[in-house]
This record gives C-alpha cells, sequence and structure tokens, in this order.
C-alpha cells in the first residue's frame, strides 16, 4: 500500500506561471456574473485554502522544474498554445524537452482554421493531446455539442488524446456543459477516441466509473483535486477493475503547490499495484510517450 | 423569357442505371419504413410520380452507359454529375462511363453513413484524393438511424468537407420516401452556415414546403445554394423561380433525377414553361454550376 518513490512521476496537468495570473484567467471573466468572484485573482480560489504564489521569481521555467525535482516529478505535459507568445513556454519547448510534453488548448469557436491550427501544431511541438474547458467557453459548449464534434474527430485523426473538464466548475459559471453524462455519446460516436476526464467529474463520479466500465477508452485524472479529496468512488475503482483508468494529475501553479499534493498523496489507499500505474504508466500508454 | 438553345447544359444529379431489378436500388432505406406501400413500390417515392424511367436490366441489349448517354444527347445535356460510390463493387458501369466519355461526366459521390463519423471522414479523404469527386451527398432521414442537418456527428463530417475544399448536397425538406421528415428540416441549415462560413451548401430535392425560409436562408448565407433535383420543371417552387429571377439568379443549380423518378424526356419537355428571365437561364442550366463545381464548359 505504500507509494513508491523514485519511479519518475509524469504529472498530467502543468503550467508554467503566466505572467499576469489574472489575465490568464481573462478568457471566462466576462461571463462571471456575481461580484465575489470578480474580486478572486483565480475564479475557483475560494475552493482551495491557498493557492501557488510566484512573486520574486524571475525564472518561470527553472522554479517549475524546481517544484517537479523537490517531489520527484521527471515529466510533465504543459499547454504549448502560448508558445509563440509567452518566451517562457518557447524556452521549456527549446531547452527542456526530455521534461515537459505538450498538449494544446482549444475553443470549438475556433472553427475549421483552429482545427488545422492544430494539425499544424502536432507537427512543430508532437502534442500528445487537445484540452478544453467546456463551461469556460463564451458561450458555452457541451461536451457533446457539435462544435465539439470536428475536434474529436481532428484527435482520432492525430491519434492524440483529449483532456476535458468534467463535473461541476470551480468557476462561478453554469454547470451543464460538463454532465458527465454527456461523455457517454461521445464515446460511442468516437470509438477509437481517447478522452481523458479533468477536474474531478463530481458529483457524478459513480457515472464515471460505470462509463469508463463500459468504455475501453475513457479515462479520469486527478487534477485540481489535493489528494485527500481523490473521490472514494475513484479510488475504489482503481484498486478494482480500473487500475488502468486512473491517472494522476496535479494542479500546480493553479490550485495546488506540488508540496501540497506530495504531502498527502501516501495517504490515498492505492493497492500496490496501482501506484506505479496511476503515478505514471497509465499516462505514458494514454499520451503514447516514449 | 424562352428557354435559349444550344447551352452546354450540365447536369447536377444523375445516375447510371444499376444491374438487376430498380429497387434493389433502394434497399437501404427498407429498414426503417414501417409502412407496407412502399416496401411494395420499387421506387420509395414514387407515388409522388406519374411514371418513373423503367429499364429492363435482362435485355441483352441493355447498357447503362448508353442509356444515360442517349437520354443526355435528346434533350442537350452536354455533362453530368453522376452521383456513385466509387468503392461499390456495382461501380463499374459507372466507371465505364468516365473512361469512354472523360469531358462528359463528373464523380458525385453519395452513399454515406455518418453514423460512423470516422469511417465517413477517412472515406470523404479518399474519394476526394483518390477520385476527384466534386461533391458529397447526404440524405439525413434515409440514414439508419437518421441523422439531421445540424447533427453532431454531421459537424465532423463539414469540418473534413471544408479542410479538403468539397461542396456539400444535402437533401432538405418533407422526404419523397415515407420516413420522418424532422432530420431534413430547413431551418436546421442556418446553425452550420453560421457554425461553418467556409461550407459550399447546396440542398437537394426541393425544400419544400419550406421554401421561403431557404430564400431568406440563402440571402443569408453567401455559400448556400439550391438545387432541382427530384423536381419536376412545372413544379419547381415559385418562391424559388421569383428568387432566381430577381436577387438569386446566381443561387438556383439546375439538377434532374434521372433515371430515379424522372426521364430527361420529361424534364426537357417541361422546363421551357417555366418562366426564367433571359439572364437566368444559362446560370441556372450550367453557369452556376460550374462556377460552384469548378468544371470547365466542354
Amino acid at each position: 500500500m505504500a507509494m513508491p518513490t523514485d519511479i519518475g512521476v509524469i504529472d498530467t496537468h502543468m503550467g508554467i506561471p503566466p505572467r499576469d495570473k489574472v489575465e490568464a484567467y481573462g478568457f471566462f471573466r466576462d461571463m462571471l456574473h456575481d461580484e465575489g468572484s470578480k474580486d478572486m485573482t483565480f475564479p475557483a480560489e475560494y475552493m482551495f485554502k491557498d493557492y501557488p504564489t510566484y512573486e520574486g521569481e524571475t525564472d518561470m521555467v527553472a522554479f517549475v522544474l524546481r517544484n517537479m525535482d523537490e517531489v520527484g516529478v521527471a515529466r510533465s505535459m504543459i499547454n504549448i498554445r502560448r508558445h509563440d507568445t509567452d518566451p517562457n513556454i518557447a524556452r521549456a519547448h527549446q531547452d527542456h524537452s526530455d521534461r515537459f510534453f505538450y498538449c494544446w488548448s482549444f475553443s470549438p469557436h475556433e472553427g475549421t482554421p483552429g482545427i488545422a491550427a492544430m494539425k499544424e501544431a502536432k507537427q512543430r511541438f508532437d502534442i500528445k493531446a487537445a484540452i478544453c474547458f467546456p463551461c469556460g467557453l463564451n458561450p458555452q459548449v457541451g461536451i457533446s455539442d457539435a462544435l465539439m464534434y470536428p475536434w474529436y474527430a481532428a484527435c482520432c485523426e492525430l491519434d492524440i488524446a483529449v483532456c476535458i473538464n468534467a463535473g461541476v466548475p470551480g468557476p462561478r459559471l453554469p454547470l451543464w456543459p460538463q454532465k458527465v453524462e454527456l461523455i457517454d455519446s461521445v464515446m460511442y460516436d468516437f470509438p477509437d477516441l481517447r478522452f481523458v476526464t479533468r477536474h474531478g467529474c463530481e458529483p457524478w463520479t459513480a457515472l464515471a466509473v460505470k462509463l469508463m466500465l463500459k468504455w475501453p477508452n475513457l479515462y479520469y485524472s486527478t487534477s485540481a483535486f489535493a489528494p485527500k479529496y481523490y473521490p472514494a468512488d475513484i479510488v475504489d475503482y482503481a484498486n478494482t477493475r480500473g487500475g488502468d483508468k486512473i491517472i494522476y494529475a496535479g494542479y500546480f501553479p493553479d490550485g495546488l503547490s506540488l508540496q501540497r499534493i506530495f504531502r498527502e498523496l501516501p495517504g490515498v489507499p492505492f493497492r500496490d499495484h496501482v501506484w506505479p500505474l496511476f503515478l505514471r504508466d497509465n499516462a505514458a500508454s494514454v499520451f503514447q510517450l516514449d | 423569357m424562352p428557354m435559349p438553345e444550344g447551352l452546354p447544359i450540365l447536369d447536377t444529379y444523375m445516375s447510371v442505371p444499376t444491374r438487376g431489378a430498380k429497387h434493389l436500388r433502394y434497399l437501404f432505406m427498407h429498414k426503417h419504413l414501417r409502412d407496407d406501400g412502399s416496401k411494395e413500390m420499387a421506387f420509395p417515392a414514387e407515388y409522388m410520380f406519374k411514371d418513373h424511367p423503367q429499364w429492363d436490366p435482362d435485355s441483352p441489349d441493355f447498357d447503362p452507359v448508353s442509356f444515360v448517354v442517349e437520354s443526355m444527347d435528346r434533350n442537350g445535356v452536354a455533362q453530368t454529375i453522376l452521383m456513385a460510390d466509387p468503392e461499390r463493387p456495382d461501380f463499374g458501369d459507372t466507371k465505364r462511363a468516365f473512361d469512354q466519355h472523360p469531358d462528359r461526366f463528373f464523380l458525385g459521390s453519395a452513399n454515406f453513413d455518418p453514423n460512423d463519423v470516422m469511417g465517413t471522414t477517412a472515406k470523404i479523404e479518399r474519394h476526394v484524393r483518390d477520385h476527384g469527386v466534386k461533391l458529397i451527398q447526404f440524405f439525413p432521414s434515409g440514414t439508419s438511424p437518421q441523422v439531421p442537418i445540424d447533427d453532431p456527428k454531421m459537424y465532423a463530417v463539414y469540418a473534413k468537407c471544408v479542410e479538403v475544399g468539397v461542396p456539400v448536397a444535402v437533401c432538405a425538406g418533407v422526404p419523397g420516401p415515407r420516413l420522418p421528415m424532422d432530420a431534413q428540416h430547413v431551418e436546421l441549415i442556418d446553425r452550420v452556415m453560421y457554425d461553418f462560413p467556409n461550407l459550399v451548401f447546396i440542398t437537394r430535392h426541393g425544400c419544400e414546403p419550406w421554401e421561403d425560409l431557404m430564400v431568406k436562408l440563402m440571402l443569408k448565407w453567401p455559400n448556400l445554394y439550391y438545387s432541382t433535383s427530384a423536381f419536376a420543371p412545372k413544379h419547381y417552387p415559385k418562391a424559388i423561380v421569383d428568387y432566381a429571377n430577381t436577387r438569386g439568379a446566381d443561387k438556383i443549380i439546375y439538377a434532374g433525377y434521372f433515371p430515379d423518378g424522372l426521364s430527361l424526356d420529361r424534364i426537357f419537355t417541361d422546363m421551357p414553361g417555366v418562366p426564367f428571365r433571359d439572364h437566368v437561364w444559362p446560370k441556372f442550366l450550367h453557369e452556376n454550376a460550374r462556377r460552384v463545381l469548378d468544371i470547365a464548359a466542354p
């Protein structure tokens, strides 16, 4: 039951801190109606006791690598979308491709030119996944909405995974686009699509487990959740039939420090054989890492 | 106003008669036709037509290619889009038409089932790459299960058509075969044109009874067109003819329905009676199709 150390953890949700955290969440700030959210630096911060800050850090790439090193994260997936506008992302890619692999954030409102750009990103950066936050789109777009389908089709063609936020969103936005039940018809229509949920699937974790049992290419990643809050349904499933289905993802530097995550992780009651699958092997397989 | 003679007419909807009995062409619909009457028809929309073209596939003299070419020659049709699936085993006669008359025939690709999303997008890529198809056709009410014009599965398909640069031709309006109509409501087109501003979308089979809405949508969306397939010219909707004569001369495209429901002889007997204005005739009979489908005059 003990969590192994030094196995080279893969973290499938990592970020290089943006220069302006307020601006980084600006893409959906216009849709927030409540006054409280507008005062938050990070629109889900009410859910977290504290969240990482990086004032005074001069080298954001070194800052992230130092944090990864401290807790034993060998590789992590970052969003390469800002490559051409954020020198830190370009530098991470240029100098540290042994430590980082890449995903591409999309809005289905980008339409067919956006799909062409993602296909180009596959050539440039060997992206391993497309990522999307359905509740954060303006206007919102449901997981099974028609606008999403061309992107799922493109992921199948590129043979990359898609990572989609599912469950009630933290930011104070309507939840309907991320209902877990919407995943069912997507998996039916795209049997070859590798679909990885992000951000917890709560409160529909039992349904997420049913769907993972039903659909071979559906996976769950633990992003945005401190390990002490991993849903019991998910841990139980990992320990029984779902050892291959649950993938570690952190939430650094958005809402959780790696120190906090790795302080709590040993308390998760995974069985021995689950740990390396959860921390490394499932990610390597689903994201087709070398 | 009279229909001019000698134009290189381009028919955007034709096919080669199949070997074997005519009803075999329509078996794909039978799994969801519910009424007994439809299953006894040689052609599931035949109740709408006074007669429909017949051929004797068992006659030793029967040649499907000559049957088409003679019909075209008799009626002054210079070129046609032949609707077919080049991956089907019965493609041979259509292929022979192309081989024998490469300047007269072009391929329109039919026989897609968007219920298989990735199979459909891959097939579109193959057809464009390997066969140079001019358009990709869908029959939303005729697939099983039905796939509406604005269905998410169609969105993946439309995105592929934009990517490879091929127009779609989609049946719209109440279908003739006794199948539910919802999948082909004209209002579903609006959202598709909004989400795919670069998609070239041509309607098939009339858009009735929502032809007024179709005119509104053609005025609104630059890449939306109407083709007259499955309608005898005497039944072309008045709203469509009026639109062609006013702001829509570039939007209405001639398509026949041979050999399914109408002979070319019938179509071109009726045709001079359509009250198109002088400048509309050449656009309607070939120029619009040439521009939209990129087909040179012979």
